[in-house]
Order: structure tokens, then sequence, then C-alpha cells
């Protein structure tokens, strides 16, 4: 450092010492005072850096954040090698949760404070959140080589080679860490935590005889706490040695806990059990030891066929339907991936109802009957026969009509064959006969998404939200509910309202930000409590948190819009009204203007008092496109659909639409090798998947148009790997007239041959009869693909759609999704409507 | 294996605004008459807890009893408005055991309840003769009682404190 720069930095004594005020006055949040002896300072040293960042920090944490970031901007360029310069503008940037840039802050300000240990610490936590493990290992060596006598500093060092992958080192810190510990009472949480976490590191090595040693001493001496962790422990290594003892480890297991299946497996696969007789002795064997546990009985359902099936499937649907269990279904239905196993169950289930028919002979209870006969219309919609489903229902239901459960299966039946009206109807019915079955509640409004019926299903929402939110919506967005979001994202699709739909879809991005976010405190919690083993399964977790359904569904439907945006700008003029407000309509806005600005002044009053209040350095949540007009106007759609894709490239690798979805971006955004990939994983996925078809149709056709070929070194990869998708030699119109033969009984792939006969440029009347061809007797519409084709054949101004609607309506009976749109109008409205009761009739009493 | 025995569970609700859906259900299936707005929220007082309740059968809601109070000059009397069991759930004395729930709670309660009573279509004889066997008496006929179903006069039964 110059002297110069020193100099500068410098203050005389009197500053010197306001500026240690300003440093305590901030970290103990009093703020005017702070703000006030930094601008004494000031006065004097106008130019001085580290006053300049306090200043600016502490008015971000006021709330005056862009003035605050100036300053601190300003201070960090007056004195850039100031420690404390760097730390400011460091916590800035970690408070906007741009962990590269504060990481990047952070390593400047440790270059002119190598050992400050505020800094190393939160720089320990950024390079954990950031995934740098390398940067790890060094900053936990700082730290726990500056103060050795903090023991989290040792575990935290240990954590840091193993997540680096450097196990032997981890192991050696441990012991050293081991050696030096002096006078730990028995039972020591955190020397329990750390001996579990040594084991594991033993096991992670590979060294599985050792760690069962490790594990048995220091179990016997007190030291573990955790005596489940020890006993599944103890008997995953001795699967894992392939001892004798394992099987008595994992009895020891099933004898703690005889309902966890994980148990169980381990029990078999310990004992080499490969005959599913085998296994079934085994199972009956615990079963009569410990009569009350229901894993085993279920379990031997799963080994056994056959008329030992049919004797053990009887015994365990009978206790469960006389005890009322309405989960049985659920339960038993993975079993009908075998078709023999279906046919007995449907059979017995026909004995039983014999057996419990009111009607019969020997006194029945009413309930098994009914319970019985709500297996059975699950187990008919299971196999898609909605019309029996519902005539058992009814049945059911004018025996009992009081249970839920009756009308939420209804509704289910009827969402599945087509008609969301009237499924949305009987959850209804569900929902009014328990107004605090909070299940019903939101089932019913998910359903009346499901129907278009958008202000219905808020309204019901609104029933069990907190009142003081802005709307149901609101308070179901900051409770992070996925379900609702998706729903509600999915249902503005349907409806055409794209820009509403495109805001949810963000906000679901948003909440997995979130929870992505909300590991980092826990990099610091979890070696100060040292609860290591679950903090490695919470990272493992975070790692793979984007794999969830919803975010999968959320990315490829956002990534689906942005395409269309970006393939016909238009879209976007549809939604902002282009004609100039008629007088009312500007009073009308002029007012609501007013009173929003009011409700704002409202609240400004009660904000003067606590300008001491300290609002964090986080960004406030401002809502600045409340109709997501802004973002279905973006300039970038197709950059923020590849990022909203991109971790599912890793996470979702198995999900051909994925690798669709990445194609459809990519290609326009002219990364044809990135394209390409994509679609040479789909094809490994699935060669015949009908999207596949159409989009290396597409591909030949961009192909073809291209001015050029790629430049190397991306060419000669880029032409292979066409040739690999499509053969050059063959042409589309046979490529896809072949593929067409193919898949002739597949209504998705005629749909899809129909597409690129329209690319093609194939004559109209082609591509309906292709379409129509799916009505034909070989092939299986079924109702999802027919509903599509519906679409499709509006969009194309077919002057056939009439046709094909009244074919697909009279195909499938029980939907409503066929009607015109005018006897839809009115099943919404009937659904809307339903009464309640009739005051206007006889009242005897 | 054994199979676990069944002993049926009979219990007994309040009636809240949440389950009021259930009541108006039942006393559809089960009676012939519409009741009235008023009649559903008249029976949600609080001071009519003790005698209006939902029946449950296993955990399925099967009947419904409602009285209220009337005032005859100086006098309380209970007068049994509805009461009803789902077909499938009948002669398992699940009348009685309602029946009986508020008998005992009438004949202990604070308002020095007088008497107990209700009316029966005249074509029921089996409704009159389960009261009769719980100490009911038929008091009269009420000629025309029911305006809309057939035959329209009712016994009046009563049961006195």
């Amino acid at each position: 450092m110059s002297k110069l720069q020193l100099a500068k930095r410098a203050l005389p004594s009197k500053e010197g010492t306001l500026f240690k005020d300003v440093l305590t006055l901030y970290e103990t949040r009093q703020l005017k005072k702070g703000l006030k002896t930094a601008d004494q300072i000031l006065k004097k040293f106008p130019e001085h850096g580290e006053t300049m960042c306090m200043k600016g920090l502490i008015l971000v944490h006021m709330g005056r954040r862009e003035e605050g970031m100036d300053l601190v901007k300003k201070g960090v360029r007056l004195d850039l090698t100031s420690h404390i310069c760097w730390h400011v503008f460091g916590l800035i940037q970690k408070g906007e949760k741009n962990y590269e840039e504060a990481l990047k802050s952070y390593m400047q300000a440790l270059r002119f404070d190598k050992e400050n240990m505020n800094i190393l610490r939160d720089a320990a936590s950024l390079q954990s959140q950031l995934r740098l493990y390398d940067g790890l290992v060094e900053t936990r060596h700082t730290l726990a080589r500056c103060r050795p006598v903090l023991r989290a500093n040792w575990i935290a060092l240990s954590v840091a080679y193993h997540l680096n992958g450097n196990l032997e080192e981890a192991k050696k810190v441990l012991e050293h860490y081991e050696d030096s510990l002096k006078n730990v009472p028995d039972y020591d949480v955190e020397h329990s935590e750390t001996t579990m976490y040594h084991v594991k590191v033993l096991e992670d090595i590979g060294d599985y005889a050792e760690a069962l040693a490790f594990l048995d001493v220091n179990s016997k001496s007190r030291v573990i706490v955790d005596k489940t962790g020890v006993m599944e422990t103890r008997a995953r290594l001795l699967s894992k040695l392939k001892s004798d003892e394992a099987e008595h480890a994992w009895r020891v297991l099933i004898d703690h806990n005889p309902d966890c299946t994980d148990y169980y497996n381990g029990y078999l696969t310990s004992q080499n059990i490969s005959s599913d007789d085998a296994a079934l002795l085994v199972l009956k064997e615990i079963s009569s030891q410990i009569p009350r546990a229901n894993a085993p009985r279920r379990l031997a359902l799963a080994y056994s066929s056959g008329d030992q099936f049919r004797e053990l499937a009887k015994e365990y649907l009978t206790s469960a339907l006389v005890k009322g269990v309405p989960s049985l279904f659920a339960d038993i239905k993975s079993l009908y991936e075998n078709q023999a196993r279906l046919e007995s169950i449907q059979s017995i289930l026909e004995q039983l109802l014999a057996e419990h028919t009111p009607a019969s002979s020997s006194p029945t209870e009413p309930t098994t009957y009914l319970w019985i006969l709500y297996f059975q219309a699950q187990h008919f919609s299971h196999l898609s026969q909605y019309d029996k489903a519902l005539e058992v229902l009814e049945r059911a239901i004018t025996h009992t009509p009081t249970l839920p459960e009756l009308y939420t299966c209804k509704g289910r039946v009827l969402k599945r064959a087509g008609d969301p009206y009237g499924a949305a109807r009987a959850l209804e019915e569900a929902r009014r006969l328990d107004g605090q079955d909070r299940f019903l509640n939101t089932k019913c409004a998910k359903y009346h998404l499901r129907a278009g019926l958008i202000n219905e299903a808020y309204h019901f929402f609104g029933l069990f939200t907190k009142k003081d939110a802005a709307s149901p919506s609101a308070d179901l967005e900051d409770m992070q509910s996925l379900l609702y979001l998706i729903e509600d994202a999915d249902a503005q699709r349907r409806l055409g309202k794209l820009n509403l739909a495109l805001k949810k879809y963000a906000v679901i991005n948003k909440v997995f930000d979130e929870i992505e976010d909300d590991q980092y405190d826990f990099h610091g919690y979890s070696m100060r409590k040292f609860t290591v083993n679950i903090y490695l399964n919470l990272l493992t977790w975070e790692d793979n948190l984007r794999s969830h359904p919803v975010y999968v569904k959320a990315a490829l439907s956002a990534s689906q819009i942005f395409v269309a945006l970006h393939d016909d700008p238009s879209i976007v003029k549809r939604f902002t009204s282009s004609e100039p407000l008629t007088s009312a309509e500007k009073k009308a806005q002029k007012k609501a203007k007013k009173a929003a600005h009011k409700k704002e002044e409202d609240k400004k009053p009660a904000a003067p008092t606590s300008t001491n209040e300290d609002k964090g350095l986080e960004i406030p949540n401002a809502d600045d496109d409340p109709d997501g007009l802004k973002l279905l106007g973006c300039s970038d759609p197709l950059e923020r659909a590849a990022k909203f894709l991109h971790p599912l490239t890793t996470l979702a690798s198995k999900n051909i639409d994925v690798w669709i979805a990445v194609y459809d971006v990519a290609i326009r955004r002219k990364k044809y090798l990135q394209a390409v990939r994509a679609l040479a994983h789909a094809r490994e996925l699935d060669a015949d998947y009908p999207e596949l078809h159409v989009r290396l149709a597409h591909l030949r056709k961009t192909v073809t148009s291209l001015p050029q070929v790629p430049p190397a070194p991306i060419g000669e990869v880029f032409t292979s790997t066409v040739s690999a998708l499509l053969p050059d030699e063959v042409t589309l119109e046979t490529f896809n007239s072949q593929y067409l033969q193919r898949h002739s009984s597949s209504p998705l792939a005629i749909f899809a041959a129909a597409r690129v006969l329209k690319t093609l440029d194939g004559p109209l009347e082609e591509v309906d009869n292709t379409i129509f061809s799916t009505l034909g007797p070989d092939v299986k519409l079924t109702l999802k693909s027919a509903r599509t084709m519906l679409d499709y054949l509006v969009q194309l101004g077919s002057l056939r759609v009439e046709e094909y609607r009244t074919s697909c309506d009279q195909r499938f009976p029980l939907a409503t999704v066929f009607k015109t749109a005018e006897e839809q109008a009115s099943l919404m409205k009937e659904t809307v409507e339903m009464p309640i009761a009739s005051p206007k009739d006889e009242v005897e009493i | 294996m054994s199979t676990v025995a069944t002993l049926s569970r009979v219990s007994f609700a309040s009636l809240t605004p949440n389950n009021l859906g259930t009541v108006r259900k039942l006393n559809s299936v089960i009676f012939p008459i519409k009741y009235s707005e008023k009649f559903y929220q008249d029976i949600l007082n609080p001071e009519l807890e003790d005698f209006c309740k939902l029946v449950y059968y296993n955990d399925v809601p099967v009947g419904t009893i409602c009285c209220r109070f009337e005032t005859q000059g100086d006098q309380t009397n209970l007068y049994l408005m509805t009461m009803g069991v789902l077909a499938p759930y009948r002669s398992r004395t699940l009348g009685s055991q309602s029946l009986d729930l508020i008998l005992a709670t009438a004949s202990t309660h604070k308002s020095k309840i007088n008497k107990i009573y209700l009316h029966v279509q005249v074509s029921n004889e089996s409704a009159k003769k389960f009261y009769e066997r719980h100490g009911f008496q038929e008091v009269g006929v009420h000629a025309n009682y029911y305006k809309k179903i057939a035959p329209h006069d009712a016994w009046v039964l009563e049961k006195a404190f």
C-alpha cells in the first residue's frame, strides 16, 4: 500500500473514534445515529472511502437503496485497497442474491485482510452456495488455522474436503480433531453427530469394516445419541460387507419400526432371497410375530401370485374395507401392473359385493358395503370404464349421500371422461358437505380452474387464505403453493391469457430460486450445530431441486409460449388495447389511479416514525408488472426460455419433451449444434416420438434454407449429426409417408404426419383427410389427442371442423369438451349457479 | 390371520356452519319436505346446541335430530322438528340412541323443560310405535298439518318430563 493511500485512509484520532462509533452503531442497528456520525466524518473528509461505504450501507438498511448503492460504489472506487470497502460491497451484493459478484468482492476484501473472521465466514458460505469447493477448502483451512479453538472450524474443514471429493483428507482432519478432544460428556449431541459423520466418511471411502468397527465402539461407549441412526447404519454396513449378522441387524430394525418398507427390502436383500416364495415365507413369519404391522402384509401381495395371491389379497382387502380405509385403492393400484393380479382383484371385489350386499342373508355392515362400492368405482375408473364407474358411484351415493369421497371420485371420473364442468359440480357438492376440510376446498378450487372458472376458483381459495392478504392468489403465492400456481398458469393459458399464464410460470421459477437461496444460512448454521449428515443430504437435495415435476411443467409450458411469441410477435398486440379510451373509461382509470395513490399516502404517515427500522439488505418485492404484459412483450423471449430450460438438461434428461423444447429454442437462437444434439438425445429416448418426427422435418427445412454450412469446428459435427438423424437421400415426403404407414394406429403419430404435410405445403384437403383418418376404427383415439387435433383444425381454418367436432362428441358420450362454444358456456353457467336450497318451497315448520 | 372384530362406532356432533351442508343433504334425502333457509339458520343457534345433532355411524354422517324451544305462557316446551337416519342404517338403534340423548339432556336442562312433542304423519305407524316405545303418547290429531304431501293429517305425540 502506498503511503498516499495510507494517508488518505487514516483518520485523526477524533474522526478515528467517530468511525469506530459508526461501525458499532451499524452493528447495533442504530441507523439514524450511525448516519449522523458518518456525515460528521464526511464533512471534514468528504473523500474518505470507508466512511462513504458505511454510510451507503446504512442507507440501504434504511430503505434508501439507490442512494446507498451509489455511495458504496463511490466509496469503493475512492479506496480500492480497503478491506472494509470491499466487505461492504460484498454484503450489498449478497443481499441482492448476486452470489458470484459478492464472492469476488469478498475475495478482494480478503486480499487486504487475510485473517478477518467475518469475511472468511461469509466467503465460506458463498463458496458453499456456489459449489466452489476448491476455494471452500482454502477458506475453511484459513479459518481453522486462525481459530483452532473453535471446534466447528475443524468439522467445517473436514466437510469441505469431503465435498471437494478428498475423502482421505476429510478423514485425517476428523481423526486429528478427535484426538484433540478432552472431557467430552456422555451422550453429547454435537459429538454424537460428529461421530456419525465420521462413520459416513469411512463408509464413503469404502472401508466398511473400519466404519462398522468405529460405529460399534462409539455406540457402546455412550457417545452416539441417535439410536435409530446407529441401527440403520449398522444394518446397511453389514449388508455391504455381506456379513451373516446383517439379517439380525435388519430384523432388529423391523422390530423397532414394523411399518417401514425399507427395512423389509434390506432384510430380503441381505438374505439373498431370490425366489418370491422364499420372500413370502419370510414375510408370513414376520406377520405372525407382529400381527398389527401393515407393511409385511402389503409386501406379501407383491410377492405372491395365483391362488395364494387371491387368498392374501382377499384377506387384506376385507380387513381394510371393514375398517373403512379410504386410501385402499391408492395402496393397491400399483399391483394392477400385473394383469393376472388385476383380474384376481376384480373377481374378489365381485365376491365381496355379493357377500356384503344388504339384500344378502347374513347381517352386514352398511359401511363395509359402501367402501366396497367406492373401491370398485375407483377400480373401473382406473380401467377407463367410466360408465361402469359412474353407475357404481350412483348406487353408492343413493346408499350414503353424505360421504365426500364419493363425490370426489365422481369428479375425478368425469374429469377423465372429458367433462370438466360436471367434475367441478361434483367437487362443489363434496366441498359443501364439510366446510372446514381444506383438502376438499383445494380440490374444488382446482377443478374449477380446470373448467376455466377462474374467479369462482379464487373465491373458494379465499375461504381458507389469510384474510389480510391482498388477494387469495397473493397469499398462495406467498405460501409458495406450487399446486395452485401451476394450475392457475395452465388455466390462464387454456383461456388464451398468455400474459397472465407467463407471469405465473415466472412466479414458479421465482419460488424455486427462493428455495435454492434458502440453503444459504445452513452453510454456517449446520457447522455451528454439527448436524453434518443431514446438511450433506440438503446439498444433494438442493442440487436436484429443479427435477421437480412442477418446475418441468412450468419450464416446458413457458418455453412454448416464448417460442410462439418469437414466431409471431403480433400476439403481444392482441393484449395491449390500441384503441383510444373513451372518456368514460379515461375517467374510470383516473379514479382508480387516485384511489391507489391515496392508499399509498395513507400508508406513508406510518413510515416516518420508523425510519430507524432496519429493512435489511434484501431487495423488497415490488410487483411492477401486475398484468404480465411487460413480460409478454419482453425483448428476449428465447433467452429467457433457454434459461428456464437449462437445468432440465441435466436433471430431467430422460424426459423427451425437455429435449424437444430445447431444440425449439436452440434452433431459433441459431445454436445449431445445441439443437441437433437435443434431437439426438430425443432420438435415443424414443426414435418414433411424434413430436420428434415434426422437429426432424423442421430441421431438414431449416438446413436446406441455411445460406451456408455452419463454420468449423461445429460444421462437421453438425452435418454428420443431421445425417444420422435424417439421411440426406430421403426426401421429406417419403420420410413422412413412411412414418405414417408405420404408425397408422397411433393418433398422435398421424397428427405429426399431418403437421409435416402442412409444412410441405400439402393441399389443405389432404391434411384434413389425414387428421380425419384418426376417427377410423383401427386408430386408438384418446380424448386428449382428439382435443389437440380439433384445436389444430380450428387453427388451420379447416372447413370440416364441425364434422370432426361432432364425430368426437359422439365417440366420447360422457365428454363435454367437444360441445359447441354456446353449449359449453351454458354448462359453465350451470356450474357457477349451483343452487344450495330452494327457500321458496313448501315450508312445513 | 385373525380378522378385526367390528365394533360399530356411534357418535354425535354439534351443528356448525361447516357441517350444515351435510345436514341439508341428509334432510333432502330422508324427508319428503323441503325446509326453509330460516330452518337452517335457526338450528345453528348456540342455545340449541344440545338439541340439534348430527349422528355418525363408523365415522360416516347418517342421521340428524333437530329440536327447537317453544314457550307456552310460562312453560318451555321442546319441539322435535326432524329426526331421521339414512335407510341402510336403520334398525340399528341409531334412532333410539339419538332420542335418548335428547331426552336425557332435556330432563336435566336449566330452563326446566315441561314436555317434548312432535308431529307424525298418520300413515307412519312404525314411527308412532317407535315414539310410544320411548314413552310418548298420542294427545290428538292435527288435521291438514301437511299441505303438500298426503295424507295431510298428523298425530301429535307428547312426553312430559
